[in-house]
C-alpha cells in the first residue's frame, strides 16, 4: 500500500471508529434521552413506523453500526496485510 | 429463573403428538452430535494443537458459527427475550452490544491469531505470560478468571439439560440403576452430560466446532421462525403493530417498567459485556483456530451485520407480541409475568406451542419440538465450548506450566481429558445433589457466581488492549489490576457477606455496589478499578525491555513505524 493510501485508509478507519462509538452514544447511550417518551405525558411521541420508537431508534443505530462494520470490511479491512 | 422453564417447555401429556415428535426430534439431534463427534475424531491428529486447536486450519463458515454458538447460551432464546417481555422496548437496546463483538472478533482476533501462529500459544494464559513475563502469578490469575467464567456456565447447562428432559417425559417413571433411582431430571442432565463429554473428549475442538455449526444454525433459525410464527398468528404485520399499539407507557419507554434500564446501564453492558463474552477463554481460542486474517474478517463482518437481525427481527418481536398477548402484573412484590406464561424466561416457549400447532398442523408441532431442542443446543454449545477450555486452561497453564513443567505431550494429552471428564461428572454430580435438595449451598453459590461471570472475563480486557495496543503496561500493573478487578467484581457477590458476616462495613460495601448495579455494567465496575490500578502501578514499576515489546507487535503483524 502507498503511503497516500495508508493515510487515506487511516482516515477513514478514524472516520468510522468515530462513528460507530457516536451510534452507542445515541442509540443505548444518552442519546436515547432525546427520543424516550415520558411515560406521565399523555401526548409524548411513543410510536413510529406502528413500532415503538424506541424499537426504531434501536434498528437505525443498529444498522449505523453494521454499516461501519461493512464499510470498514470492504475498504479498510480487506486491503491490511495477511 | 431460566432453567426451570424448560420443565414446562414440552406438553404435560406424555402421549400427545408434541412429545412423541419431541422424541424423535431430540433422538435424531442426538445421533447426529455423536456423528460429527465421531468424523471430528476420525480428522483428528494425536497432538495438543490439533486437539485444542483443530490444527489451527478452522475456515470460515465454522469459525463463525462456533463464535456465535459459543457467544449465546439458552440466554440467546430465552433470557433475552425474557427482559424483552419483562421491561418492554427498552431491553430491545441491548442488541447494540452484537455489532460490538462483532468488530472486536477483527480488531483483537487477527492480532492474536497471528502470533498465536507465530509463536505455537494455546491459550490466552500463554500469550499473556509470554508478553509481561511467564511468572506463576499471572498465569494463575487468567486461570483463575477462565475458572470462575466456565465452571457456572458448565453447571447451568447441565442443568438446563435435567429439565428440558423432565419437561419432555413428564409422566415417564424413574429408573433404577446400581439400587438408586433415577427420575428424568437425572437421566436428561446425564445424557446432556455423557453426550456432551463424549464428542469433546473424542474429536476436541473439531468436534466441538462442528457440532457448534449444527448448533447454531438451529438456535439462529429457531429464533427467526419464532418470529415468523408471531407475527403471522397475530394477522401479519398490521395485526402485529395493533398488538404492540396497546403495550403500557411504561413498556414503550427506558427505564421500562422494573426501573432497571438506564442508558448509562445499557451503554456498558453493550460495550463491556460483549467485550468480556468475547475475550473469554473459549473464543480466545477459536481466535487462534482460524486459518487466517480472511476467517476472522468474514466472521467479524458476519456476526456483525447477521446476528443483530436475528435478535430485533427475531426473537425479541415475539416477545414484545407476548408481552401485548400476556401483559406482566404489577404486585406488592413487583412485576410479576402473567399466569398463562409462568416465568418471564418461558414466552418465546409459550408463545411458540400456542401459535406453531393452530398454524401448521403437524408441521407446527415439528417446529416446536424443533424450537424445544434449539434450546437444549444453545445450551450444549457453550456446555462443550467451555468444557473444551477448561481442559486447555487446567492443563497448559496449571499442570503443565506450575505442576509438572517437564510433562511429554501424551501425558498433557491424558490430563486434558482426565480434566473434561473429572469437570463434567463434578458438575453433573453437583446438578443432581442440587436438584435433590434445593438448598444445596455449593450449587446454589456456583448460581451466584454466574451472574458475574462474564464480568470476570473483562477483567482481562486491560491487559489484552494494553498487549495490542498500546504496550505501555508493566507485569506487576498487569497483576494488580487483575487482583484489584477480580476482587472489585467479588464485592458485587454474594460471597464476602459469606466470608465476614454482616459487619457495618460490608452493610456500606452493599449499598454502594447495590447503586451502582443500578446504573452500569458488573464488569465495567470491576474494570474501572483494574484500569486505575494497573496504570497506576505501571507508573512505577518497571517497564517491559523495548526489544521484546518490539519483538511481539512484530509477531502480531504491526509495522513497527507505526502507533496502532
Amino acid at each position: 500500500m502507498s503511503k497516500a493510501t495508508k493515510e487515506k485508509t487511516r482516515r477513514l478507519g478514524i472516520i468510522l471508529f468515530a462513528l460507530f462509538a457516536f451510534a452507542l452514544l445515541m442509540g443505548p447511550g444518552p442519546g436515547i434521552l432525546i427520543i424516550n417518551p415520558d411515560p406521565a405525558d399523555p401526548d409524548a411521541t411513543r410510536f413510529l413506523l406502528g413500532m415503538p420508537i424506541v424499537y426504531v431508534w434501536a434498528v437505525f443505530w443498529l444498522g449505523v453500526q453494521g454499516l461501519c462494520v461493512t464499510l470498514a470490511y470492504l475498504f479498510i479491512w480487506r486491503k491490511s496485510d495477511a | 429463573m431460566i432453567i426451570p422453564i424448560l420443565a414446562q417447555a414440552a406438553h404435560p401429556d406424555s402421549s400427545s403428538p408434541l412429545s412423541t415428535i419431541a422424541v424423535v426430534v431430540l433422538v435424531v439431534y442426538m445421533l447426529l452430535l455423536l456423528l460429527l463427534g465421531y468424523l471430528g475424531y476420525r480428522r483428528s491428529k494425536a497432538t495438543e494443537e490439533d486437539f485444542y486447536l483443530a490444527g489451527r486450519g478452522q475456515g470460515f463458515l465454522v469459525t463463525v458459527m462456533t463464535i456465535m454458538a459459543t457467544f449465546f447460551s439458552s440466554a440467546a432464546i430465552l433470557g433475552i427475550p425474557g427482559n424483552v417481555y419483562k421491561d418492554g422496548a427498552a431491553f430491545v437496546l441491548f442488541a447494540l452490544n452484537l455489532p460490538v463483538a462483532g468488530a472486536c472478533i477483527y480488531l483483537f482476533g487477527t492480532k492474536i491469531r497471528r502470533i498465536g501462529q507465530k509463536r505455537n500459544y494455546v491459550t490466552q494464559g500463554d500469550m499473556i505470560a509470554d508478553y509481561y513475563g511467564d511468572t506463576g502469578l499471572i498465569r494463575l490469575l487468567v486461570a483463575l478468571i477462565g475458572f470462575l467464567y466456565v465452571l457456572p456456565y458448565v453447571i447451568m447447562q447441565i442443568k438446563a439439560g435435567g429439565y428440558l428432559a423432565q419437561g419432555m417425559f413428564p409422566d415417564a417413571g424413574s429408573m433404577r440403576f446400581f439400587g438408586r433411582e433415577f427420575g428424568m431430571f437425572q437421566l436428561g442432565a446425564t445424557a446432556l452430560s455423557f453426550v456432551t463429554m463424549f464428542y469433546v473428549l473424542i474429536g476436541g475442538m473439531r468436534s466441538v466446532a462442528w457440532t457448534d455449526v449444527l448448533q447454531g444454525f438451529l438456535v439462529f433459525g429457531g429464533m427467526i421462525l419464532a418470529a415468523i410464527a408471531t407475527i403471522v398468528a397475530l394477522g401479519g404485520f398490521s395485526g402485529f403493530f395493533e398488538k404492540v399499539s396497546t403495550l403500557p407507557p411504561e413498556a414503550l419507554a427506558l427505564p421500562g417498567p422494573s426501573k432497571t434500564w438506564h442508558p448509562s446501564t445499557l451503554m456498558t453492558i453493550c460495550i463491556f459485556s460483549s467485550i468480556g463474552s468475547l475475550i473469554q477463554p473459549a473464543q480466545w481460542i477459536r481466535l487462534y483456530a482460524a486459518r487466517n486474517d480472511n476467517t476472522l474478517k468474514r466472521s467479524s463482518l458476519v456476526f456483525a451485520i447477521v446476528l443483530p437481525p436475528c435478535f430485533i427481527f427475531g426473537i425479541m418481536l415475539v416477545a414484545l407480541g407476548g408481552r401485548a398477548l400476556f401483559p406482566p402484573e404489577i404486585t406488592a412484590e413487583g412485576i410479576v409475568p402473567h399466569p398463562h406464561i409462568g416465568e418471564f424466561d418461558q414466552i418465546v416457549i409459550v408463545m411458540v406451542k400456542e401459535q406453531l400447532p393452530e398454524m401448521l398442523g403437524t408441521l407446527g408441532i415439528v417446529l416446536v419440538a424443533v424450537i424445544l431442542v434449539a434450546v437444549l443446543a444453545a445450551s450444549m454449545s457453550t456446555a462443550d465450548s467451555n468444557l473444551h477450555a477448561l481442559s486447555a486452561v487446567l492443563t497448559r497453564d496449571v499442570y503443565d506450566r506450575l505442576l509438572r513443567p517437564r510433562s511429554s505431550e501424551r501425558e498433557r494429552a491424558w490430563v486434558g481429558r482426565a480434566v473434561i471428564v473429572f469437570a463434567t461428572l463434578l458438575a453433573l454430580g453437583l446438578v443432581t445433589a442440587g436438584h435433590d435438595n434445593e438448598n444445596f449451598a455449593p450449587l446454589k453459590k456456583i448460581a451466584d457466581l454466574m451472574f458475574a461471570a462474564v464480568a470476570f472475563a473483562c477483567q482481562l480486557l486491560p491487559l489484552t488492549l494494553d498487549m495490542l495496543f498500546f504496550r505501555k503496561g508493566t507485569k506487576a500493573g498487569a497483576m494488580a489490576g487483575m487482583i484489584a478487578g477480580i476482587f472489585a467484581v467479588f464485592l458485587f457477590t454474594p460471597f464476602p457477606y459469606a466470608l465476614f458476616g454482616d459487619t457495618s462495613l460490608m452493610e456500606q460495601i452493599g449499598v454502594t455496589t447495590g447503586k451502582l448495579k443500578k446504573l452500569f455494567d458488573l464488569g465495567f465496575c470491576g474494570l474501572v478499578v483494574n484500569c486505575v490500578v494497573f496504570a497506576g502501578v505501571s507508573c512505577f514499576t518497571r517497564r517491559l525491555a523495548p526489544d521484546h515489546v518490539k519483538s511481539f507487535a512484530a509477531d502480531m503483524g504491526i509495522d513497527s513505524s507505526s502507533h496502532d
